[in-house]
């Protein structure tokens, strides 16, 4: 039929497959270095490049978490080093104020977006679809490259922010007006806002590029017999991920855009009633800043949920490659990743309950907000009787595994705390706030990402990463992120804002002080505990343990029956055919069945 | 690709289509137009009126969004899951425009509750003079408004 | 769970195959749409929220009143805007004809009727141009309104900031569509299409197209009608 001709143009021609020969697929197409490292179209590599810069702003922002822990910790002390680190922005060896803010919203700016937005699904979205549903490639390689390259591009924008005089931004990550609208309101509104802006601009392409293609891979490129039903949780997750920034990138876009005409052009579009000290009343009128923290919370919200399901999905999978058990109900969990995303839609208005929003309006955000619980509890419960009885293997994957879903009970059950609108009058903008999100949203999906990292390395470079640092990493980086947050919901509770300079000066926060470098000093060990992490990736790229089978984790999916190292096409000869689900683990006394095989005669049905 | 393929998967165009849709837009259009000059001539104070009408309008809208989509792009002669992919997703607008506009009406009566500045400044008839000059006047009063908040 | 079922794959949805029976290309086009339909509806929807949130806002016939070469004061509202609503419906139809033109293997008819959407695009952005030019000249911009509300007080710049955003963010996309038709054309002319055996890129211009007509049937009605 000439339409599918057509219809798989894409996949084959774009690839020049090379379908015979045993070994050596990339003698068959010359590739220089650039071709294949850098202006790459093979999803192997534009994951690793996401992934690689990932870490690079991971650390950054790390760091930037440690400088301000510094400030919180020790507030009266003085360390020379941060003046040789900082220069001006830290005159005589203590952060100034200016620094400090600057230092909080990049930290959550970076992380959010450039760590667990592109890092995460940037990395797992094209290293694992077009692998777990038999494609050589991404539906659109070209646009694939690009979308890495519009995040490139939004690194260098954000990372040149930091250096210009007056700062970077630093109203906050959430970028409210009027401080992020008025170049008089701070220092860090003038240049650094201008560049934070372009910087969020460009980055919103580049999910949009990137989003686009993997929803249309998911949905068109699946290989014979991979009906939506024996996709593997991942894959479900990712693809919900995607259409979340599809249908909400756009909004904040607009958001932007209006800001940039407040910013630039005299317009008033979230500006009403302001008076700056010595500049006078301003003339912009009629605008409304709630109108902003509407439309930035339209994506803000499915983002947090963007940053979650890939780590989702990814949980899902290695728990039920490790606990040698098929996931337990695989409908329930694909089902209760479709409500999240739905109502990760529904429910925005719930980080406005205090900026005047109408307290009705704000009644309907309680009652969808806590609607989110009912498959939130679904996954958890689904994931522990995965884990029920299972022949656990605990590999430093699975352990991260099980460490997110103890992070996202945690984080999750106050979560319900603060979708309470009159429990929120009390709570917003406290460090139990910063507790919450920081469990549920920033840990449990690091830990999802540090769960992919570990269970998929062997496949991304044909190495093991070292196990003996793996644990190491894993318990160092679980307790230490119980230790920081943990007391912090007891701050919140005791009315300690967020984003406070210096909390010395109050007399009702003094008691904290002594907590306060507690959780400094434990913040500063897991940040060190992630250096170690990294020497261990970099580290066994080149000197780990080799991978000997194609199949080292005695998993079902298909990424596991490509080469050891497989080149750009992933599957030398044909791509394999799919007869079965993904989880048939231990079914008729067998360990393991791929999803290659055909089903047999005699073969129970579950 | 040959061309009879090609028609057999396009079933469902054809000119008399377009012609019958070309028409209908225009319709459409024009009865918009003649219940716009229509409102030109109902005084402001006929609320009721003037809010039919403009539902009138809106409805209309959609019919002529409904015809761009279904026959100009075509979706109506695509599989039903392609339809239901597009048009599910679009739902969304029904609370996202709820939302906002239920909470920009609250905006608006929270000012004029709390902030009778602001009211007063809202009915005070500007005289109809030449271009620019209303603003400067609106904007001396806010600014002693403002100076008495920023007291405050 | 009937994940193992051992029926033999016929379904749209078993893989092999696109379950739309669309290529990815047009798949894409229309998920990109789609969120760009939410760009939009997030300037349309800020736009309510503020009018909702305002008293008072002016009276669009009182504002849009002139068209080209019309005598000084003339008082004729929506007529203008009216001509610009045809143009671009009629652009959209010449481009429906390209489209089909195109299934049919027919380059004569695409080139011809790709020609009149693009002047029909660039008979729009010639309106909008004028349109612009013409409120500038009242004093209305970006952070300026001449205009007072319909019932005589003072109006927020809000209805100038809105319009210009918008109808700009608007008139960016019909600018964009008209790049994209004429790279269609050129490649229609250098039989680029011919040599695929298929003009299946002039239909994701026409969707793209068509968008830009649709987004015009939403900005027409939310600024000069109600």
């Amino acid at each position: 039929m000439s339409n599918e001709a057509v219809l798989h143009a894409p996949a084959e021609a774009g690839l020049h497959l090379d379908a015979h020969g045993d070994d050596h697929h990339e003698h068959h197409h010359h590739e220089t270095f650039i071709s294949k490292y850098v202006f790459s179209q093979d999803h192997k590599m534009i994951a690793k490049q996401f992934l690689i810069t990932g870490m690079v702003w991971a650390v950054l922002g790390g760091l930037m978490s440690v400088l301000f822990r510094l400030q919180l910790g020790y507030p009266d002390s003085t360390f020379p080093f941060l003046q040789d680190l900082l220069g001006k922005w830290a005159e005589g060896g203590k952060i100034t104020p200016e620094a400090y803010y600057a230092l909080v919203t990049t930290h959550g700016t970076v992380l959010v977006f450039f760590v667990l937005t592109a890092g995460l699904s940037g990395t797992f979205a094209n290293f694992l679809i077009p692998l777990q549903i038999g494609a050589r490639d991404m539906a659109s390689p070209f646009m694939n490259m690009l979308s890495y390259w519009f995040f490139f591009a939004a690194s260098i924008v954000m990372l040149s922010s930091l250096f210009v005089e007056t700062g970077p931004f630093s109203g906050g990550w959430t970028a409210y007006p009027p401080l992020s609208a008025l170049g008089d309101a701070s220092p860090g509104s003038k240049t650094g806002m201008d560049l934070w802006l372009i910087s969020m601009a460009l980055f919103v392409v580049s999910s949009l590029l990137g989003g686009l293609n993997y929803i249309a891979t998911v949905l068109n490129m699946r290989t014979k017999g991979m009906s939506m039903t024996r996709l593997p949780l991942t894959i479900w997750a990712l693809f919900f991920t995607a259409v979340l920034g599809v249908l909400s990138f756009p909004v904040l876009f607009s958001g932007f855009i209006l800001l940039i005409f407040d910013r630039n052009f005299g317009t008033s579009f979230y500006l009403s009633d302001i008076f700056i000290n010595g500049v006078g009343a301003l003339p912009n009128e009629g605008g409304s800043a709630i109108l902003y923290q509407h439309l930035f919370w339209f994506l803000g919200h499915p983002e947090v949920y963007i940053i979650l399901l890939p780590a989702m999905g990814m949980v899902s999978e290695i728990l039920s490659v490790n606990s040698r058990k098929p996931i337990f109900g695989y409908m329930a969990m694909i089902g209760s990743l479709f409500a999240i995303a739905i109502l990760a839609f529904l429910v925005w208005a719930h980080h406005m309950f205090v900026t005047g929003l109408n307290p009705f309006l704000g009644s309907v955000f309680v009652l969808l907000t806590l609607l989110i619980a009912v498959p939130s509890a679904i996954k958890v419960f689904n994931w522990l009787t995965t884990l029920w009885r299972g022949n656990i293997r605990f590999t430093p994957g699975m352990m991260f595994s099980i460490g997110f879903v103890s992070l996202f009970i945690s984080g999750g059950l106050t979560g319900i705390w603060l979708g309470n609108s009159a429990l929120d009058i009390h709570l917003h903008d406290t460090y139990f706030v910063i507790a919450h999100f920081h469990i549920v949203m920033g840990v449990a999906s690091m830990f999802g990402m540090f769960a992919g990292i570990y269970h998929w390395f062997p496949k991304m470079y044909g190495r093991f990463l070292n196990n003996t640092m793996g644990y190491i990493h894993f318990w160092v980086t679980l307790a230490g992120a119980y230790l920081i947050f943990w007391p912090m919901h007891y701050q919140g509770l005791a009315g300690m804002p967020r984003r406070y300079y210096d909390y010395s000066a109050w007399e009702s926060f003094k008691q904290f002080t002594e907590l306060n470098r507690f959780i400094s000093t434990v913040a500063m060990i897991v940040f060190a505990v992630q250096l170690l992490f990294l020497f261990n990736f970099f580290y066994s790229i080149f000197k780990g343990r080799k991978v000997t089978t194609t199949n080292p984790w005695g998993a079902n999916t298909l990424e596991w029956t490509t080469p050891i190292n497989p080149g750009h096409g992933n599957w030398v000869g044909e791509i394999p055919e799919v007869h079965r689900w993904a989880y048939d683990y231990g079914k008729d006394g067998k360990e393991f069945i791929v999803q290659t095989k055909a089903v047999g005669a005699d073969e129970s049905h579950h | 690709m040959s061309n009879s393929t090609a028609h057999e998967e396009h079933a469902g165009g054809g000119s008399k289509e377009i012609i019958k849709v070309t028409v209908i837009l225009t319709v459409l259009t024009i009865v918009e137009l003649i219940l716009g000059f229509w409102m030109i001539d109902i005084p402001l104070s006929s609320t009721g009126v003037r809010m039919a009408i403009k539902g009138t309008i809106v409805i209309l809208m959609m019919a002529k969004a409904f015809y761009i989509v279904a026959y100009f792009m075509h979706l109506k002669h695509e599989i039903k899951n392609l339809i239901m992919t597009i048009c599910v997703p679009l739902a969304l607008f029904v609370w996202f425009i709820a939302a906002f506009l239920y909470d920009g009406n609250s905006f608006r009566n929270l000012r004029n509750t709390y902030d009778p500045h602001y009211k007063e400044q809202s009915t005070i008839k500007v005289e109809k003079k030449e271009h620019g000059k209303d603003e400067k006047h609106g904007e001396q009063h806010q600014d002693s408004h403002k100076e008495k908040k920023a007291a405050e | 769970m009937a994940t193992t079922a051992t029926a033999p794959i016929t379904k749209s949805w078993s893989g092999g195959k696109s379950p739309f029976n669309v290529e990815y290309g047009k798949l894409m086009m229309w998920y990109f749409l789609m969120s760009d339909a939410f760009t939009f509806g997030a300037f349309l929807i800020s736009y309510g929220t503020i009018r909702f949130s305002t008293n008072g806002w002016p009276d669009p016939n009182a504002v849009f009143k002139s068209f080209p070469f019309a005598p000084e004061g003339a008082n004729a509202p929506l007529v203008f805007v009216s001509v610009m609503t045809f143009i671009l419906i009629i652009s959209s139809v010449t481009m429906v004809l390209a489209v089909q033109a195109g299934h049919n293997m027919d380059k004569k008819k695409v080139t011809t009727n790709l020609i009149w959407t693009i002047i029909g695009g660039i008979a729009f952005l010639s309106c909008q141009a004028w349109e612009w030019n013409h409120l500038h000249h009242e004093g209305a911009w970006w952070g300026s309104n001449p205009f007072l509300n319909a019932d005589g007080t003072a109006s927020s710049t809000n209805f100038t900031n809105y319009f210009f955003t918008i109808t700009g963010f608007h008139g960016f996309h019909v600018f964009s569509g008209v790049i994209i038709n004429i790279i269609m054309l050129i490649m229609t002319l250098t039989d680029q299409f011919e040599k695929r055996g298929h003009y299946l890129m002039i239909e994701k211009a026409g969707l793209y197209w068509h968008f830009v007509d649709l987004v015009w049937v939403f900005v027409f009605t939310c600024f000069y009608l109600i």
